[in-house]
């Protein structure tokens, strides 16, 4: 064997799978078709969101690189949905992408165990019965042997952008296609499917007219994604707001024809959250606009991203497009906007641990499997790194359940109802967010990052420093009164604010503002937490009934002939797990708990 | 947990154990009709029948080939008839030998016999209906007169699973406006929400109304308890003879010749009573046994949900005060053809004329019904304790989702009550598995349904 893992792909899931290997200790190749091209925010120069800026975390908390690599690159910072409650606000940061990828192809370069190489895959090789994945042959005939195969190709395998009328076998605009990956997968017997994504167009700075849009500033406090910093400063640099308007809704209308997406060239689908600009107008013809965020790239670039027009039209029409609005009546599109269309698995071919059902050892993971978002990706790249190193060491792969991480959701959703459009994270796909936290992600999830040899002692450390933290300070205002009672018993009035308290109690401002932040929630929102613990014990009943992996559904008789169909592709671990499966009736999940039992 | 099982048919009889004109037995599960075709002698091949269609047959033992009774067969094939498994019904003849040597013939066919509901677990499992209908099933055979029966028949029709469904759409409805605010940031879909509180009230006044049904469900499907009481002679057997249209309780003019209280099942204005002769009270007596009735007699009185406190208008004496005091007591005037006099909140009576019964009687059915008399929609009307724990449970979350809104608690917490509501709803109709739901449903149903 050349490697102990082999990862197909220098994105944001195959920087986490090869880094995670490498730190567990196994021997790990990376192979990229351009090693320039490491760690790229090929859309949007922003990390985090809604439950997006969750998953960054969830990944830090494990042992993961994203949250690190933010917090060096970040240029604004804010916290979203502040005002909505404590279990959906989230945090989001620009990027200044140059930075982000050069400490990315920086931290691998620096990693000890893991070796890069430039050239592109374009077949997985197996033993001779075909079941097990045992390495990569690339285009210039080389091959590697490993134990394990990480496959995170993006957009790149088949990859064909489209601009209008042009189009051109591309995974970025610039950047050749991984051609012959995909068809080699499809003969081995996999479901690969096509998706769409796009991105917008890129303007000059100063062909800007600023004065006519909104300034949005970052908070003037930086909460780090990553748990291993406490504090960081960073230069912060403003967005801009605009709208579209009639005008430019009539330029999309009257062009609509010469749109690859409606002219049928395109066959894969698109985001439907995310959608593009024409996307919009058709779907919404009542609204009067659109709103755009106008997005600097980097410092030290002229390149300021369109946030809210991608779009798929042809470069005449963009320019009309882009000149309609206010304060770009002047933009100098440096790059245009354009959508690609790429091979996908389709999910459902994969267990929980992402390994494929169909090639054991070969593990898939981000774009590849149908999601879109570098935190998606990112984060199913470290726990497919993390479970290839589990199958290695013979050991039970890092499951994340659905109550513990928003990672656990994510997985779970694709691997049991499968996508068939790119899957965005959102807070509303989390049953139980209000344990799903971006500020707790740590004691959920850090020990089992150090169970499986990634999470270090630095990280175990620090978890137990803030515990601790977190517990003296409520031993303090234990101790206090505030307004005639004990001061934590009033902090659990919803008026009664930490800040509040502080005043009397000044000792409360030596702890760090998460500390502070965290106990407060913990005390005020403690009658919604036990009842959340009581629904995840219920949850946990119908997880905790397995069903066995070679469970035989014909024998089941009474199970409706749509449902065994289902139930025998996807093969759910457990009846909770079947009872989500789209399309598996409620009684027939009735029928395997009677099954079961016996 | 009964071990439940679908692979194998199962019989039971579907008729009650007694002598009666006709029984019937019911089998279901895979290929049970070819199996049946053994024991049948006919010109017919039952096997080639189409579904819901009746034979005139015989049916003989399987095991030595003699005829067991002439019956009606009627077949139902996968997807037809109650369970919507291939199964069939034999009607025999009702005598108790007759039905014995058919269940015994189903037995010697290899078919299992059921378990209390089984039946209707396999209809609920086959997808033919949900568990409100399935345990409508349970309160249509033991529904007790004419209106409990039809507050179950509509039930069983799906009525009560189609208005949860209806409110339960509502309330998706108010949970994807709260979802849109806590997927999208601020920025991107404005702070300009309206929190819909008239959808949100209208869901819980409508879920408040079929959860207050219950009383009214419960009472027409388990009855009321009547008790007749009052000092000796005063004519409580007569009534109750009265009440009941025949001579049950022996009726003299001797004082104490009710001593044991006597117990019977009749109907006043659709409710089915439960109604209880007893002993008259009076402390002269001597003698052991009419003791022991009048100590027994209180006892029902303690357990009553009305009290008929009955005296003889021409010799009224001292009406008990403890008694008359009873909120749960309506005084009666009897005799009053003999010796008219008027005593306020006394209802006037003449047991031998029946003067006065019309009266008495809608005194007690609006004391029974209360505030839930105005029943006028029969699907509506719950009698079940899993489906009122649900409402119940539903409509507590959402009074929190409210008052919540109402302190301008965050969105994500208020979230937590509308999706509790729904889990709720969800398990009332059977379309949220919980793994207890079968024993406490099932469990408690006869066998042969």
């Amino acid at each position: 064997m050349d490697y102990d893992v082999i990862v197909i792909g220098g994105g944001h899931a195959g920087i986490e799978a090869c880094l995670a290997s490498a730190r567990i200790g196994f021997r790990t190749l990376l192979v990229t078709q351009s090693i320039d091209a490491i760690g790229r925010l090929s859309c949007n120069p922003a990390v985090g969101g809604l439950a997006k800026g969750n998953l960054v975390r969830e990944t830090d908390a494990l042992g993961g690189q994203m949250g690190l690599l933010i917090d060096q690159s970040m240029i604004q910072f804010r916290i979203l949905n502040r005002r909505r409650g404590p279990a959906v606000q989230a945090p989001r940061a620009q990027a200044d992408k140059f930075s982000y990828s050069r400490l990315a192809k920086e931290t691998l370069e620096a990693q000890d165990n893991l070796e890069l190489f430039m050239d592109t895959v374009v077949d997985i090789l197996t033993d001779s019965a075909g079941r097990k994945a045992c390495g990569v042959r690339t285009q210039r005939n080389i091959t590697f042997t490993s134990k394990a195969v990480v496959l995170t190709t993006g957009t790149f395998m088949n990859g064909r952008i489209f601009i209008g009328e042009y189009d051109h076998s591309a995974g970025r605009l610039g950047e050749e296609a991984a051609i012959g990956l995909g068809d080699a997968l499809r003969e081995k017997g996999f479901d690969v499917g096509r998706l769409k994504t796009g991105t917008p167009a890129r303007v000059r700075f100063s062909s800007l007219d600023l004065d006519k849009m909104e300034k949005q500033e970052g908070d003037s406090e930086i909460v780090p994604f990553s748990f291993m910093h406490e504090k960081i400063e960073r230069p912060m640099v403003p967005c801009y707001i605009t709208y579209t308007n009639e005008k430019t809704h009539q330029v999309i209308r009257d062009n609509m024809h010469r749109s690859p997406l409606y002219g049928g060239k395109i066959v894969g689908k698109g985001p439907r959250y995310c959608p593009s600009i024409e996307d919009k107008v058709v779907r919404f013809p009542d609204r009067p606009r659109h709103q755009i965020f106008v997005e600097p790239e980097g410092i030290g670039t002229q390149e300021m991203y369109l946030n809210g027009l991608s779009t798929s039209l042809p470069e005449d029409v963009q320019h009309d497009i882009i000149h309609s609005i206010e304060g770009l009546e002047h933009a100098a599109i440096m790059r245009p906007a354009y959508a690609v269309e790429y091979d996908y698995l389709n999910p459902i071919q994969l267990k929980p641990s992402l390994e494929t059902k169909r090639l054991e050892n070969l593990f898939v993971a981000g774009q590849t499997n149908g999601t879109s978002g570098y935190e998606e990706a990112a984060c199913q790249g470290l726990m497919a790194g993390i479970n290839a190193c589990q199958k290695i060491k013979g050991e039970n792969p890092l499951v994340l359940s659905r109550t513990e991480a928003y990672i656990g959701v994510l997985i779970d959703d694709l691997v049991t109802m499968g996508t068939k459009e790119p899957y965005r994270m959102f807070t509303s796909r989390a049953e139980y967010r209000l344990n799903l936290r971006h500020d707790t992600a740590d004691e959920r999830l850090t020990r089992k990052g150090y169970e499986v040899g990634l999470a270090k002692d630095d990280r175990m450390e620090a978890l137990s420093r803030k515990i601790e933290s977190i517990e003296s300070l409520q031993d303090i205002i234990r101790h206090r009164g505030f307004g005639g009672k004990n001061a934590l018993e009033a902090l659990k009035n919803p008026e009664i604010t930490m800040d509040e308290l502080s005043q009397s109690i000044p000792e409360i401002n030596t702890f760090p503002m998460s500390t502070r932040l965290q106990l407060e929630l913990r005390v005020k929102y403690d009658g919604y937490i036990k009842r959340q613990d009581r629904e995840v014990d219920r949850f946990t009943k119908l997880e905790g009934i397995k069903i066995p992996e070679d469970f035989n559904y014909d024998a089941v008789e009474g199970i409706s002939s749509e449902s065994r169909e289902k139930l025998k592709m996807i093969r759910p671990e457990s009846i909770g797990q079947a009872s989500r499966i789209n399309g598996v009736r409620v009684s027939d999940i009735t029928v395997l708990l009677i099954y079961l039992r016996k | 947990m009964n071990s439940y099982s679908t692979e194998d048919a199962i019989f039971a009889l579907a008729t009650a154990w007694a002598k009666s004109a006709i029984a019937v037995v019911r089998v279901s599960g895979n290929d049970c009709i070819r199996t049946l075709s053994k024991a049948i002698r006919s010109k017919k091949d039952i096997c080639s029948l189409q579904s819901n269609y009746a034979l005139y047959c015989h049916l003989v033992s399987p095991s030595d080939g003699k005829l067991i009774d002439d019956i009606v067969l009627t077949l139902y094939r996968d997807g037809h008839g109650y369970t919507g498994e291939e199964a069939f019904e034999i009607s025999c003849h009702g005598g108790l030998q007759v039905v014995k040597a058919v269940l015994g013939a189903m037995a010697d066919l290899g078919f299992r016999q059921a378990l209390p509901g089984e039946f209707t677990l396999r209809a609920f499992l086959h997808g033919k209906m949900d568990l409100t209908r399935a345990e409508a099933v349970d309160e249509l055979v033991n529904a007790q007169g004419r209106t409990g029966q039809l507050m179950a028949l509509n039930r069983l029709n799906g009525a009560l699973y189609k208005r949860i469904s209806q409110i339960k759409s509502t309330i998706v409805d108010i949970m994807s406006t709260v979802e849109v605010q806590l997927d999208y940031a601020e920025d991107e879909v404005g702070e300009d929400l309206t929190f819909p509180m008239a959808k949100l009230q209208k869901a819980i006044s409508d879920l408040s109304q079929i959860h207050d049904s219950y009383n009214t469900g419960r009472l027409y499907s388990q009855g009321a308890k009547i008790v007749l009481a009052g000092p000796s002679n005063a004519g409580k057997s007569s009534l109750f003879n009265y009440f009941l249209k025949e001579e049950r309780s022996i009726v003299s003019a001797q004082k104490g010749t009710t001593r044991d209280f006597i117990e019977a099942m009749c109907t006043i204005d659709g409710i089915p009573v439960r109604l209880y002769d007893t002993a008259g009270f009076r402390d002269a007596s001597d003698n052991e046994i009419e003791l022991e009735g009048i100590r027994r007699s209180k006892g029902l009185v303690d357990s009553a949900d009305i009290i008929i406190y009955m005296v003889d208008a021409s010799d009224m004496g001292d009406p008990d005060s403890q008694m008359t005091a009873d909120p749960r007591c309506i005084k009666v005037l009897n005799k009053c053809d003999l010796c008219d006099r008027d005593d306020d909140g006394f209802v006037k009576l003449s047991v031998a004329t029946g003067y006065g019964f019309d009266v008495l009687c809608s005194n007690i059915a609006q004391r029974l019904k209360g505030n839930n008399a105005n029943y006028d929609d029969a699907s509506l009307v719950i009698e079940n304790d899993r489906q009122r724990e649900n409402l119940g449970r539903a409509m507590d979350a959402l009074v929190a989702a409210k008052l919540a809104v109402e302190a301008d608690m965050p969105l994500d917490l208020v979230s937590m009550d509308i999706q509790e509501a729904l889990e709720a709803l969800g398990e009332m109709t059977g379309e949220v598995t919980t793994d207890d739901i079968l024993d406490r449903i099932f469990g408690s149903f006869c066998v042969g349904k």
